[in-house]
Parts: C-alpha cells; sequence; structure tokens
C-alpha cells in the first residue's frame, strides 16, 4: 500500500492543474457563454446555398 | 382573410400570396418587404437551419432592414477611434445587438459575421447581447460590421470601450471558479472518505488513516476558504445588521465541522468529518450557482434603453455641421435633429417647430407639439421638423437615464419571497442554535465523548435547507419556463399572486389591440374617385410622413407617386400628383368650408384635391389575433375579467363588443383606473392588471400582480411584476395555469421539508445518525425539493 504515499500527492498535483487549466480558461472568457455551444453542435454550417444566376 | 403567420416573424398575415419566400424548396408566406429580404439573406447566406433551431419567432429578428447608409457614418476614422480597439492590421470592437433573444440568434449572427470578408472573430454573448468583432482594416470597416447586423433585423449599437465590462460576467466567473473548487474538492475527498470507511470496517494502518485524513484537509481547505467565502460573507453581514439568514447555520456547521476535523486530525481522534464538510459547501454552491444564471437571465434594459438613442449627432460649431459620437455631447452643444431622428439628449428646442412621438417613453400614442423653447426629452422621436435644440443633461442625467437607472437598481434588488424566506430563516436559525446547544449540554454530561459528534448531526441535518430550497427552487424553475413562455418575470411575488387571481384587467390601446392605427372605414363623398384610388393617393402623399398614422396607409408598393410633398406640423401633408394639388389630413386643412362630415369614435383623417373634400377614412386601431380566444380561455379559469381604458365611450364599447367583455370602463383616467381596482381588492379580490401606457404605472403598481407588454412604455415595463415578450396574449393565460402549478409543487416541498426535519431532528439529537449520514439525508432531502421543482421547467399546456 506504500505506494498510496506517492499516487495520492501525484493526483494532487494533477487536481492543481486541473484548477489552473480551469481557471485560466474561465479567466479568458470561454465559459462565457454556457447556452450557444449547447446547440451548436446539432446547427451545420454546410447547408448548400440554393442556385442563383447572380451569385 | 387567411389565418396564416409570417414565416419569420409569426405576425399574422391577411394574403398569403403577397409576400414569399422560397426557403429549402417550400414556398413561406411572409408579412412584409423587411420580413422577405431577412428571410433571404439567411437562406443564401445557407443558414436556413436557423428557423429549424430557435425557440420562437423573436420580435427582434423580423423588422425592415435599416438604410446601409445610415451606416457608413461608422467607416469614418473618428468613429473607429471612439468605437474601436484599433491595433496595427485590425480592429475590434464590441457592439450591442438589439432584437436577440435566443441561442439561434447567436449562432445567426456569429455564422453571418464570419462569412463577410474581412472579418477574423466574432463572439456573440447571448446573455448580455454583446457580440465582439475583430476585423482588417483594409477589407472592411466599422460600418460594414453593423451594416450586416442591421440586415438581419436587428438593432446593432457599438459601445465605447470603457462600457464595456458588465458585472454579470465577472459574477458568472467568479461564481463558476467556486463551483469548479466545491465539485472537484468533493469528488477526490469522497474518494479519500471511502477509503477512510473501508478502514474503519477492515482496520487500517495508523498511519495510513493518518495520510488519508491530511491529505482530505489539504484539499478540504480551499474549498472552505474560496468555495465557501460567499457564505461566510453573507453570515457576516447577517450579524451586522442583525437579520441573521441562511448563511449563518451553513458557516457555524461548516467552520464547527473543518475546525473539528481538523482537531481530530492532529489528536488522531476517532473521526474527522472533511467529507460532509465539502458535500455540503458543493450542494450550497450548486443551488446559487443555478439562482444566479436565474437571475442573469433577465434582459439587460439598461442598454435596451440606450438603443433608443441615436449612435450619432449632428453638431453645430459655428456655422459648420459635425457628425460627432452621441456620446461626445456635452451640455451647452447645440444640435440639428432632422425629422425622423430621435432625440439624443435632454435639452430645449431653440430653432424651429415640429411634433415629437414620445409614446416609447410615456406610452402616449398622440404626437406632442413641441415649438421655441419647449422641453424635448432624450429618446422621443422627431416627427417632421428640422429643428435644432440646445443639450441640457446628457447620458444618465436625462430622463431615460433615471428610467434606466431604476430599472437596473430593481434587476439587482432582492426578490421579496427571498427575503421573506430570510426572514423566515432568521427565526429557524435561532431555533436551530437554541436546540444545538441544548444538545450539547445535554450529550456533554451524560457522555462527553460524543458530544461534540452528535451536535454536529444536529447542526447539519437541521440544516433548513430543503426548508430554504422549497420555495426558491420551484420559484427559479417556474421563472425559467415562463421566460420560454415569453413571460419575463421580474418580481418573484408575481406568481403567488398569479396563482391566486380572481380578477383579471386589460388596458386596450397596445394590449388588446395592436396600438398601431388601420383603415377601419372608408367613406367617399365624392364620385369622381372609387375606393381603391383614394387609398393610392392617400398613401402617395403620406410617403415623406412620418406620423404614426401614415402606416395605417400601404406607403409601399404604390403604383402612383407624388411629387413636390409638404408637411405640415400637425395639420397633414400636401403633393402633387397628376398636375393637381392634394391634401391629407384635418378637415380644416384639406377644405376651405366648415366641416358637414360626420365624426364618429375612430380618428377620421380627410383626403381633398384643389379644396373639394372627396374621401374621408376611419382611423382605429386593430384587436389582436389572439385576444379572443384568450379571453376565453382566461373566463374558462374562472377569473372575471375587465377592460379599463382612457380612450372615448364608443372605442371602447366596439372593442369590448368583439371581445365579450361585459365589464368595461372608459375615460378613465389614471386615478379612475386604480379606484376601480382597489374596490375590487376591498371586495377580497386579488387583481391582475395587463397594461402599457406610462399612464398605468401607478395603475400597474395598484394592482396586486401586473404584466406589461415589451414594446409599451418602458417606465409600465420598470413597474410592471411580469413583462411580456412577444405580440402574442395567450402566454397570459398559459402563465395563470403555470403559476397554479407552481404553488402546488411549493406546497409539496414544503411539507415534505416540515416531515423531513421533524423526523430528523429527534433522531440526530437522539444520537443515532452520524456526521456522514447527516450531510446525505441533509442532500438527498434538498434534491428531492430541486427535483421536484424542476418538473415545472417541463410544464406544457394542456
Amino acid at each position: 500500500m506504500n505506494i498510496l504515499y506517492v499516487l495520492i500527492p501525484l493526483a494532487l498535483l494533477l487536481l492543481g492543474g486541473a484548477v489552473w487549466a480551469f481557471f485560466w480558461a474561465v479567466g479568458s472568457g470561454q465559459f462565457d457563454d454556457l447556452d450557444t455551444p449547447a446547440i451548436r453542435i446539432v446547427m451545420d454550417d454546410d447547408d448548400k446555398p440554393p442556385d442563383r444566376p447572380d451569385a | 382573410m387567411s389565418k396564416s403567420a409570417c414565416f419569420h416573424c409569426a405576425l399574422p398575415i391577411d394574403r398569403d400570396d403577397e409576400f414569399q419566400v422560397e426557403i429549402d424548396g417550400e414556398l413561406e408566406p411572409v408579412c412584409c418587404p423587411g420580413c422577405k429580404a431577412v428571410a433571404e439573406l439567411i437562406r443564401d447566406t445557407g443558414m436556413s437551419s436557423y428557423y429549424a433551431m430557435r425557440e420562437a419567432p423573436q420580435p427582434g429578428v423580423g423588422r425592415p432592414p435599416d438604410d446601409a447608409t445610415e451606416w457608413q457614418l461608422f467607416d469614418r476614422d473618428d468613429m473607429i477611434d471612439a468605437f474601436a480597439d484599433l491595433s496595427d492590421q485590425s480592429a475590434e470592437a464590441t457592439i450591442y445587438v438589439g432584437g436577440m433573444y435566443c441561442a439561434a440568434c447567436s449562432w445567426l449572427i456569429e455564422s453571418t459575421l464570419g462569412k463577410v470578408k474581412g472579418v477574423e472573430s466574432a463572439d456573440v454573448n447571448p446573455v448580455t447581447h454583446r457580440v465582439r468583432v475583430r476585423w482588417r482594416t483594409e477589407d472592411l470597416g466599422l460600418g460594414g460590421v453593423l451594416a450586416t447586423l442591421a440586415r438581419l433585423g436587428y438593432e446593432p449599437q457599438p459601445l465605447a470601450p470603457e462600457s464595456t465590462a458588465r458585472p454579470e460576467i465577472a459574477e458568472q466567473r467568479t461564481a463558476l471558479k467556486r463551483l469548479l473548487v466545491a465539485s472537484l474538492g468533493m469528488m477526490q475527498v469522497m474518494m479519500f472518505a471511502v477509503g477512510l470507511y473501508a478502514g474503519d470496517f477492515q482496520g487500517m494502518d495508523a498511519d495510513m488513516q493518518y495520510f488519508l485524513r491530511l491529505v482530505s484537509f489539504i484539499v478540504t481547505t480551499p474549498v472552505v476558504l474560496y468555495s465557501a467565502r460567499p457564505f461566510f460573507a453573507g453570515a457576516w453581514r447577517g450579524i451586522v445588521t442583525r437579520r441573521p439568514g441562511m448563511d449563518l447555520p451553513v458557516s457555524i456547521a461548516v467552520t464547527v465541522a473543518y475546525l473539528g476535523s481538523v482537531y481530530a486530525m492532529v489528536t488522531r481522534g476517532p473521526a474527522v468529518w472533511f467529507d460532509s464538510v465539502v458535500m455540503f459547501v458543493f450542494f450550497l454552491t450548486l443551488g446559487r450557482f443555478l439562482e444566479m444564471r436565474a437571475r442573469h437571465r433577465s434582459i439587460d434594459r439598461s442598454v435596451a434603453l440606450s438603443t433608443l438613442l441615436p449612435n450619432t449627432v449632428t453638431r453645430l460649431e459655428g456655422d459648420v455641421q459635425n457628425i460627432v459620437p452621441a456620446g461626445r455631447l456635452v451640455v451647452g452643444d447645440v444640435l440639428i435633429v432632422r425629422p425622423g431622428e430621435s432625440i439624443p439628449a435632454d435639452g430645449v428646442l431653440v430653432d424651429g417647430e415640429t411634433t415629437v412621438d414620445e409614446a416609447l417613453l410615456t406610452g402616449e400614442a398622440d404626437p406632442r407639439r413641441r415649438s421655441l423653447g419647449d422641453a424635448l426629452v432624450a429618446g422621443s422621436i422627431n416627427l417632421d421638423g428640422m429643428i435644432q435644440m440646445r443639450v441640457e443633461k446628457t447620458g444618465t442625467d436625462t430622463t431615460l437615464g433615471t428610467i434606466s437607472r431604476m430599472s437596473e437598481r430593481a434587476r439587482y434588488a432582492r426578490p421579496a419571497f427571498v427575503q421573506l424566506a430570510d426572514r423566515l430563516a432568521g427565526y429557524i436559525v435561532v431555533a436551530i442554535l437554541v436546540i444545538a446547544v441544548g444538545v450539547a449540554t445535554y450529550w456533554y454530561f451524560n457522555a462527553p465523548d460524543r458530544a461534540f459528534v452528535i451536535t454536529l448531526s444536529v447542526l447539519v441535518v437541521t440544516c433548513p435547507c430543503a426548508l430554504a430550497l422549497a420555495t426558491p427552487a420551484a420559484f427559479a424553475a417556474a421563472g425559467t419556463r415562463l421566460a420560454e413562455l415569453h413571460l419575463l418575470v421580474t418580481n418573484g411575488n408575481a406568481i403567488e399572486v398569479l396563482s391566486k387571481a380572481t380578477r383579471i384587467l386589460f388596458d386596450k390601446t397596445g394590449t388588446l389591440t395592436h396600438g398601431k392605427p388601420v383603415i377601419v372605414s372608408t367613406q367617399l363623398l365624392g364620385d369622381t374617385y372609387d375606393e381603391a384610388q383614394c387609398l393610392k393617393f392617400a398613401a402617395a402623399l403620406e410617403t415623406v410622413s412620418n406620423h404614426p398614422i401614415a402606416n395605417a396607409f400601404d406607403v409601399l408598393n404604390n403604383p402612383i407617386t407624388a411629387t413636390d410633398q409638404r408637411v405640415a406640423i400637425g395639420e397633414g401633408v400636401a403633393g402633387t400628383i397628376q398636375g393637381r394639388r392634394w391634401r391629407l389630413g384635418k378637415f380644416g386643412f384639406v377644405a376651405a368650408e366648415e366641416s358637414a362630415a360626420t365624426s364618429n369614435d375612430a380618428t377620421s383623417v380627410f383626403l381633398g384635391v384643389d379644396g373639394v373634400v372627396i374621401a374621408q377614412f376611419d382611423i382605429d386601431d386593430e384587436v389582436r389575433a389572439d385576444a379572443v380566444s384568450t379571453i376565453q380561455a382566461l373566463s374558462s379559469l374562472r377569473l372575471s375579467i375587465g377592460l379599463i381604458s382612457g380612450d372615448n365611450k364608443q372605442a371602447v364599447q366596439r372593442v369590448a363588443r368583439l371581445l365579450g367583455i361585459a365589464d368595461h370602463h372608459s375615460n378613465c383616467t389614471p386615478d379612475d383606473k386604480l379606484d376601480i381596482i382597489r374596490s375590487a381588492q376591498v371586495a377580497g379580490e386579488t387583481v391582475v392588471m395587463v397594461g402599457d401606457g406610462i399612464n398605468d404605472a401607478p395603475v400597474l403598481a395598484g394592482a396586486d400582480a401586473s404584466v406589461a407588454p415589451v414594446h409599451g412604455a418602458l417606465l409600465a415595463q420598470t413597474s410592471a411584476d411580469i413583462v411580456l415578450l412577444g405580440g402574442a396574449l395567450q402566454p397570459v393565460t398559459l402563465g395563470i395555469l403555470l403559476a397554479k402549478q407552481t404553488m402546488r409543487v411549493v406546497r409539496q416541498n414544503l411539507g415534505w421539508a416540515i416531515v423531513y426535519n421533524a423526523t430528523a431532528l429527534p433522531l440526530a439529537a437522539l444520537g443515532y445518525v452520524p456526521p456522514w449520514a447527516a450531510a446525505i439525508g441533509m442532500s438527498a432531502s434538498s434534491l428531492i425539493v430541486v427535483l421536484n421543482a424542476l418538473r415545472l421547467s417541463r410544464f406544457r399546456k394542456t
């Protein structure tokens, strides 16, 4: 079980890294919009515009 | 007349074949050239899926596209300086987008801007209704960006860099960070706790136990010091103001459990409760976060108000006219305001005369005459004269700014039901503390080694979370669902009042009717021309007029054109058609001799040629498409319905007859309306008022609950409890049904919370509940309450 003395501190380091990464992401505005990303995935950008003589 | 609705904006339309758009191979009817243009633009940029994805047709998208030339002004260097951050090759600006309501809108804006040549990035925030655009200056100017947004039917307004910071964003970011720390901390500590509990059963090396407790302590510490900080701050505020709220027992429980665990860890005592602490903090932080999101969803009306003002103004400097950003105005500036422009600041008219439309501020539809020395109010629209004005107040000092501040304050005020819950919680908190002290004293003398654990269990298990969440959770869920049903709740009390309503009173103009003039009848006074011809002549004359009555005539799509048109302020318009001089307006303006025409309830406009009156148009206000069905639905809910209006008797009777409302009052002053409400209230009735004018503001405030349509006077909206989005009335019925359902859920929740606390408290006091079970019991009972409340967000009309 002594391996836990290494693995748990390692897990805490990873946890610290995850928190830092999340704080950075929040600070850079990536979480300011919590509504649009949920539906963006279902919206297609590649609708073909209908053929138009002047296009 | 067919009953179909515009494919784009969902307004009812009379004829399917008048304007049509081909979308996905089907011909869809639209209501006007504006909607046609917007729908075609959306189709041609390949974004037809907007129509499938949007939550509901939005009133914002569907206004006629703005004239692109207006936006060219923004390509000038001083405008770029005022609104954008420049770097060597590109510029960045934040633009407020009026008329954006749902996530589909933000997708549409981002995708459309992304396809414009020169745009590097466009980020839309639907919460704050802002888009941040970055573009290459060699390809594009600010004007091009704004024109694109305007073509989609939105109302763009560039914001000066200093006004772009929003408190909501900062609040949300902090709340997210606290939530994340709490949730990650909870997951970690739970894992260690499983190890510790397993150790209790199977036996565990003392060093390993100490190590697991130590890492639990390390992870719990930031959760307590960072995530739980708002609770400590709230508890301190409660102590200082002598009104202890929910935060006080929460803080005490967290502090006691944390410090007790630290003590037990250091002294290698029998148990630690770090897991209870983090779980407790996590659930409470999650609750706060959801509450904050609900609060942010209400419309940011301060900016919505400022969209009434022009972005640019024409300033007179000596004899030179300079176009400057409206934000640069100072007191004493002399401005030129052209017909059709809105007044940019409060001030005094110094040259010329005109009529102004103050409807958005006062709800008064009739234009007001203004001449030399009269006061002008920012946000009103200059209808028909070119005037000069001297600025007396700018920005937040104006009447509009005051309204805006008022509504902003209302937005941040805690709703009354939360205040009530806090006061109640104050008593409960005192009771819990007294009980906890009693329990601690008893066990201290009988079994001192168990006293701490049992007291802690009592503190955690009796935390009135479920009790405290019972009402707000139901109201928050109902508020979200109501917003989806196009009812924006600004006062939490409104839901309770709606559920108990016995009488509902409607204002007429702008509420039951469109508030826009239409021609209800045409009488020919001569026999030279037929009705259709008269209408066309009249429409040709009205093309130059900004008067609201001009909207009644079909100004677009008119084969006849008039020349040499002239607007006589407050009288009418004149113009030359086919070589003859035509006039449209008041009888005295059109004809020389005295009136012999019949006058009825509607406003009458006369058409004449060379001084001979040939036609009379009666202009009136059309009843909303769903007014009849809404009134019927409300009657079937056993509500008594009344119509109170400041209008004349005939007009009110006509509408009342049409809608089948027996109880109607006409020629009411605001005081009369208030009296009607008061006497009903004295008779024991709960009165809901639906009205939109500024005259209605005191009436709305006097009613038990009030609803104001979003297109009405802004002051009415600030004093209303609920704002009705969109043009339909039917949400009012749904709102009442949902309010009744909400109160049922609240009663279920309160019942459950009381049963839970009444059972758990004696068990904990007797020492049968260990702290971890108390934490789970507390969380589970809160969760049940929240899940029950969430059923409301799936509410459908039945």
